[in-house]
């Protein structure tokens, strides 16, 4: 009996510790939801890779897998309500104001685990259908379910989707095409940049938003083949200092674009010559120096797309913006499957695996390189388009290094060349970061000024641990951790792409550049 | 006339001029030979011939078309195919993508066509397929090895693959480095045999580096000797077989003389 137990809680405690973590901190009916989705993703789990014959075994298979992760739920939410509320200041719960969201949360979770379970019993190609279809309607009624159960995490669901967006990009250029880019923020300012100057008062330009949206695309995409073109004879440690540099450079030329200027150059060149200044012909910002990204304190208002029947996105409804993100995912995902799945993804596996090899057998490195650089900026200017409308204000500062390290760290932690495992990684970085995280660190000062401070009696030390325990000031150094156990016990990612996993088990390539050759 | 041509053909590394002023040409559904001892500059002159070195000096020709210092996609567009001497299949892509990915240059789908994907692209893709299929078929492997990795294959399979995937690309001729370099003499006299078929039913020229003289002997329209970087002989099998100076460059001068006297 002991020994079951303890079989099953290993068997489940990913999800369930995840399940757990959860409802300690949210409390309240997060257990519901976080159990409607963990459950479906339980019994999706404990239904792979098996031969499910018919609907009945599949839902019990996953009713099980749900019903375990609803018991961690139902345990968490007991320990919340008794334990926790009281030693972190909050009001303590009876033991009926528990109950009912405790039970509430298996069921659910119990009652997700069979359904999608039972849809896994489908002959292969509708059993993907199925799974799809589910998973399209648990995103598109999760603001709902979220509204209902009063968590309010939609407005981090859209952050987390803007994300997985630039994740998915970036996937195209190091993923894909092995080009290791190091400054994929900077196109994503672009990208916000360019829906910021063409629908703001800052050039006295409003267009549409739906107009912008692939301008902001395109603009992103040339900005990638300038990055390219510099780079193509450089490989790896090379190849990332230089858009590594790229990277820090576009958010300076942003800042400092705030006195504009441009003269022809050969009349100035004369001019200045036969010290006749007036004789430079001026081409923009005459009058007097344009202030083209209002430096510092940035673009602000950007105009907010509309749509018939619902009209202008306001900031205080998240519903549109949710859908409208979730949208351009979907569109990007299926775009970037056909384009790994083409002439044009075969040739950036190649490209990746055997540079020399690659070229010999007729492909052009110059053209494929710079359309994994550009394709993969276009996503990001997607991105970026819509942060800008989003939020409706943009600042240089936004734009930094650390964006497109953690980018990279969730196209990494997830699985390089996995597009699920790269949307999973940026689930789970981006919920960690702005939603675990601060809610943790609520938690935990409500901990601290209830439970442990008032019985430390040195002032100094109920000071410094005060200040010092706070995880949001930590989260840098909780990435870094995460990362390098990550890299230590699973360096393919979470959803490993068979390939790069394959590559990182094996042996390594040969990779003597053409340009190395050619140049000899 | 001559299908490949190469005019006074130079290489240097720096100091080291690893071929020396070579005049080569192959005709048409011609089998030629490349051998000298090692380090004598052959596969130097190979990656001349295939772009991947741009010659120091010297021109090369292709249907009297000029194609000095192309890049090597271009001319395996134009029709010049390799095989490497150490394999460089792309080991952790499947058989069947490592095909299509020699058939990339006679594939016409852009970015348009691979994100909208209408039928034209759809019915490249399968015809591409199928092409690919055959091929591998034809050298040996198979349709049911088609969706292994590369790199699972054994190490002779791997080298069919090779040619496979040369051969995806429609060339004209075909380049081997070493084919035979490190099979036994089973698989050897396989592979000879499967270079005559891929001339006579393929209809191009064959220009292959190969150490096993036997090979050598057996399948040559023509052998060309090098040695340090030159040009030392040229002509049929039995020509080059008596030629002194190719007994004096592999068997050095004493030895030579030592089995003539004998």
């Amino acid at each position: 009996m002991a020994q079951q137990v303890i079989k099953v809680i290993k068997s489940s405690w990913v999800l369930g510790a995840i399940a757990t973590l959860t409802i300690i901190l949210f409390g309240g009916w997060s257990g519901t939801v976080i159990g409607w989705l963990l459950g479906t993703g339980a019994g999706f789990m404990a239904c792979q890779g098996k031969r499910i014959p018919s609907p009945k075994v599949g839902a019990r298979i996953g009713a099980n897998a749900g019903l375990i992760l609803g018991i961690w739920l139902f345990v968490a939410s007991l320990l919340e309500g008794l334990v926790i509320r009281p030693l972190s200041g909050q009001s303590s719960l009876g033991l009926f104001q528990i109950l009912p969201s405790g039970i509430l949360a298996l069921l659910v979770s119990t009652l997700a685990g069979g359904v999608i379970g039972s849809l896994q019993a489908l002959p292969s190609p509708r059993r993907q259908q199925a799974t799809l279809v589910t998973l399209a309607f648990i995103l598109i009624i999760f603001p709902f379910v979220d509204q209902v159960a009063q968590t309010s995490w939609v407005a981090t669901a859209i952050e987390i989707l803007i994300y997985v967006i630039l994740a998915l990009g970036l996937n195209i250029t190091v993923g894909y095409a092995g080009l290791l880019d190091l400054g994929y923020a900077a196109f994503f300012a672009i990208g916000a940049y360019t829906t910021g100057l063409l629908s703001s008062s800052q050039l006295n330009i409003a267009w549409n938003f739906w107009v912008v949206l692939p301008i902001a695309a395109v603009v992103a995409a040339i900005a990638g083949v300038i990055l390219g073109a510099p780079t193509l004879r450089l490989r790896g440690d090379y190849l990332a200092i230089v858009t590594l540099g790229f990277g820090e450079i576009v958010p300076v030329i942003f800042r400092n674009l705030t006195e504009v200027r441009i003269d022809e150059p050969i009349s100035k060149m004369f001019g200045s010559l036969f010290g006749h200044p007036e004789w430079g012909i001026c081409l923009l910002g005459c009058d007097r120096p344009l202030n083209l990204t209002n430096g510092e304190a940035g673009i602000n208002p950007i105009g907010r797309p509309s749509l018939p029947f619902v009209g202008t996105f306001e900031s205080s409804n998240y519903l549109p913006w949710y859908y409208l993100i979730l949208a351009l995912v979907v569109f990007s995902y299926f775009m970037i499957d056909r384009l790994r799945d083409s002439r044009l993804g075969r040739s950036w596996a190649a490209i990746r695996e055997d540079e020399l090899a690659a070229s010999a057998m007729g492909i052009n490195l110059v053209k494929s390189k710079l359309l994994a650089f550009a394709m993969g900026a276009t996503f990001s200017g997607f991105g970026g388009a819509f942060y800008a409308a989003y939020i409706s204000a943009i600042f240089p500062t936004v734009f930094d290094f650390s964006v497109s390290v953690i980018i990279l760290c969730m196209v990494i932690l997830g699985g390089l060349g996995n597009m699920t495992g790269v949307i999973l990684g940026g689930i789970i970085i981006m919920a960690a970061d702005r939603l675990y995280l601060p809610q943790l660190a609520k938690v935990l000062k409500g901990f601290l000024s209830t439970s442990v401070l008032p019985n430390i009696p040195n002032p100094q030390l109920q000071d410094f641990i005060a200040t010092s325990l706070d995880p949001t000031q930590m989260r840098l150094f909780l990435f870094g951790l995460t990362l390098v156990i990550m890299m230590i016990v699973r360096p393919e990612g979470l959803v490993p792409d068979a390939t790069h996993q394959a590559e990182l088990h094996g042996e390594g390539v040969s990779d003597q550049s053409l340009a190395d050759a050619r140049s000899q | 006339m001559a299908l490949l041509e190469a005019r006074q053909l130079t290489m240097r590394f720096g100091g080291l001029t690893a071929v020396k002023q070579v005049d080569f040409a192959i005709e048409k559904g011609m089998i030629a030979s490349l051998i000298g001892p090692n380090g004598a500059g052959k596969t130097t002159f190979f990656n001349m011939l295939t772009g991947i070195y741009v010659p120091t000096s010297g021109l090369l020709r292709l249907d009297n078309r000029d194609i000095t210092g192309a890049r090597p996609d271009k001319l395996t567009s134009l029709g010049i195919a390799r095989t490497f001497q150490n394999i460089r299949l792309f080991n952790n892509m499947t058989v069947l993508e490592n095909v299509l990915v020699g058939r990339h240059c006679r594939l016409q789908t852009g970015l348009v066509g691979a994100l909208f994907r209408p039928p034209a692209v759809t019915q490249e893709e399968r015809k591409a397929r199928q092409k690919g299929l055959s091929l591998l078929d034809f050298v040996g492997l198979g349709a049911s090895k088609a969706q292994e990795l590369a790199k699972n294959l054994s190490y002779g399979d791997q080298r069919r693959l090779e040619i496979a995937r040369a051969l995806a690309s429609d060339p004209k001729i075909l380049l081997l480095d070493e084919p035979t370099a490190g099979m036994n003499p089973n698989e050897t006299a396989d592979l000879t045999r499967f270079i005559h078929r891929i001339r006579d039913e393929l209809d191009l020229s064959i220009l292959l580096i190969e150490h096993d003289m036997k090979v050598v002997m057996e399948i040559s329209d023509r052998v060309s000797v090098m040695e340090y970087g030159s040009k030392i002989a040229e002509g049929t099998p039995t020509e080059v077989r008596a030629n002194p100076r190719v007994i004096e460059a592999y068997l050095g001068k004493e030895d030579a003389e030592e089995s003539i006297n004998s």
